[in-house]
């Protein structure tokens, strides 16, 4: 699903001295795997968040999603690899405000080239528990519904591959655990999830887990999945 | 996404945001509905000129001589004109120019007392030939014109107008009743329509139409025209026959540069097109105003657009984020300016155009909706919201979605 090979990121300060986000990263996902990518801030996972997530480019190496060398795509051909391959779940949520849960969860399909299905939103609002908040208002749903709006929305043009940016960092204790709770059973219905985050107990729920230090990818190790369901 | 998804979002995002929404419009509104208002107004009012003119003038395809060199003012009388242009003359343009069909001779003189029995007016009293009616196109609405019979006859007949029929005669019936003008007896053989208002807002009824020779020989005893109208044979050569007319006259009145001409042509085509297309200074300066008040609204337009951009980072993040590309969002951005722009001008091509049949009304001028000035508003809206709208929507489009959505 992802191959990484020799990715480096260098951005520019504003004086102009350049600052290395990633140094030669290298390695692969399979399809169906639940990853998580830890490490102290600024060690660069933000950096590899967004290429692997086709917002930004590499400034070396290649990045192979699904087959394709996307490291390379100009804005728009990235833009529709994001429409039709990668859902995004971000740590603030980023619900458009005056804007129903529905009509948050239907933006996605507004670029995929589909008709709008009104039902298809639904039925994904009904599958992360949030039937009976269709009609209600972002600012109107707790941060922990605001959440599961957030993952339906990235569901809906049936996403391969999950990439969350500390889904559960803005959330109390219980829904985060419900959170970590619908991106476990998402992984068991066979979606591929990259998770950054730098709470162990969240990186737990993964069963495999990659450590980023200053820019360089130091551990990829497989763990045992101890909070997997039955 | 499809145009009428993008349209759809566009619209829902303006009502989503009223109050912003309003104050963006309102700039246009303004400017466009100044700018229909100022133009239908004109339409009609220049309309209005025209008819009048045409009122007074009768037909487009006629040139008007009369006599002395300068630009006198008003029509000429018996009191103020050279007595240079005579019957001859009249007679040399019929025959000899070549652009003429045919030719009226007119000798007229103003506030002329005319009296029936104890009741008294001022008419200007015309002496015509008998084709005055056909060249002024007047009508006769009661009795019979004035005939070449009368002319050779030196009839004391008259035509008179409505005004003069409504002042002498009130509901009496005038036709066969004899009546005095200047102490000579008429006996009066027709009444005109009435031919209402002319330019200056006079009444062109007031008048009584004689037969020129008689005018000539038993009223006013003077042997020379006040003025010739000359029929063209086409009326689009209204400069050639000023041309012709110039070059007999001053033949005939043994005229030599650089000596001056002593007779005077109008052109009632070439006339009326100088009026109307003049328009005034007021209303000139007002469509300046109008149309900087239309600028303004698209700078509005533009700055609350700018500053919605920094408040919808996150949307445009959140777009990017699920496959909206930099042109998706540009396209959305622009169709939002142009949609507000379009909503903005059409309000104010209602208020405009309601406002304008409001004041025609109490005018009394003829309604003028000027389909041209409403697609040409239609048009200046969508461009303002276009070019008011390109910046705003460059800078969404450069809307780093990475930073947008840490925020």
């Amino acid at each position: 699903m992802i191959e990484m090979s020799h990715v480096s990121k260098t951005y520019e300060r504003r004086d102009g001295t350049p600052v290395a986000a990633l140094r030669d990263v290298s390695f692969s996902i399979g399809a169906g795997e639940f990853v998580t990518v830890r490490g102290p801030s600024g060690s660069g996972k933000s950096s590899l968040l967004n290429i692997l997530g086709c917002l930004d480019t590499p400034s070396e190496g290649t990045y192979l999603l699904a087959g394709e060398d996307v490291s390379r795509y100009s804005d728009k051909e990235r833009s529709s690899v994001r429409c039709r391959r990668i859902g995004f779940v971000f740590q603030s949520f980023n619900l458009l405000p005056r804007t129903t849960a529905l009509e948050n969860v239907e933006i996605p399909m507004v670029y995929s080239g589909d008709r709008v299905d009104r039902a298809k939103a639904s039925a994904i609002l009904r599958r992360v528990g949030l039937a009976e908040r269709a009609g209600h208002f972002a600012t109107e749903l707790s941060g922990g519904e605001q959440q599961r709006v957030a993952i339906a929305r990235a569901l809906m043009n049936d996403p391969p591959l999950l990439l969350a940016d500390e889904p559960t960092g803005n959330l109390d204790s219980v829904a985060g655990a419900s959170i970590m709770q619908l991106l476990s059973d998402l992984h068991q219905e066979g979606r591929t999830i990259v998770l950054v985050t730098h709470d162990e107990q969240v990186a737990s729920h993964a069963s495999r887990e990659l450590l980023l230090r200053d820019g360089m990818l130091v551990s990829d190790r497989q763990q045992a999945l101890i909070h997997a369901t039955p | 996404m499809t145009s009428n998804q993008a349209f759809a979002l566009a619209l829902r995002t303006l009502s989503r945001n009223r109050l912003r929404t309003f104050f963006m419009m309102l700039g246009l509104t303004v400017g466009i509905g100044s700018l229909t208002a100022l133009s239908s107004v004109g339409e009609s009012t220049k309309q209005e000129t025209m008819r009048r003119f045409k009122r007074m003038v009768g037909t487009f395809d006629t040139v008007i001589v009369r006599p002395g060199a300068g630009r006198t003012r008003g029509m000429p009388s018996l009191t103020t004109v050279e007595p240079s242009l005579k019957f001859d003359d009249a007679q040399a343009m019929a025959t000899e120019v070549p652009s003429v069909r045919r030719v009226a001779e007119v000798q007229n003189a103003f506030d002329i007392d005319v009296k029936y029995r104890d009741k008294t007016a001022s008419p200007s009293v015309f002496g015509v030939s008998s084709n005055w009616t056909d060249l002024r196109d007047d009508e006769v609405a009661q009795g019979s014109e004035i005939t070449d019979a009368d002319i050779q006859g030196l009839a004391r007949v008259a035509v008179i107008g409505a005004d003069v029929k409504a002042n002498l005669f009130g509901d009496e019936d005038p036709i066969g009743k004899t009546f005095r003008i200047a102490d000579v007896p008429f006996q009066i053989q027709g009444v005109l329509a009435s031919r209402g208002a002319g330019p200056g807002g006079g009444s062109l009824d007031n008048l009584v139409l004689i037969p020129v020779t008689t005018a000539s020989k038993r009223l006013f005893n003077r042997d020379f025209l006040t003025m010739v109208i000359a029929q063209l044979k086409d009326p689009e050569q209204g400069d050639r026959a000023v041309e012709e007319i110039t070059a007999l006259l001053r033949e005939r009145h043994h005229i030599v540069p650089p000596a001056q001409d002593d007779f005077t042509i109008t052109n009632p085509r070439a006339a009326m097109a100088r009026v109307t297309e003049v328009g005034s200074t007021l209303s000139k300066v007002l469509t300046g105003v109008a149309a900087m008040a239309t600028v303004i609204g698209g700078v509005v337009i533009m700055s609350l657009m700018l500053i919605a951009v920094s408040e919808r980072r996150t949307e445009i993040g959140v777009r990017r984020s699920v496959g909206a590309s930099r042109t998706d969002i540009m396209i959305q951005f622009l169709l939002e300016a142009v949609t507000v722009s379009a909503l903005g001008g059409i309000a104010g091509i209602a208020i405009g155009a309601g406002g304008t049949t409001v004041a025609t009304m109490i005018q009394q001028l003829p309604p003028a909706i000027v389909w041209s000035a409403i697609g040409s508003a239609v048009l200046l809206s969508l461009a303002i919201g276009l070019v008011f709208g390109l910046q705003p929507a460059w800078k969404a489009s450069n809307v780093d979605p990475i930073k947008a959505l840490r925020s």
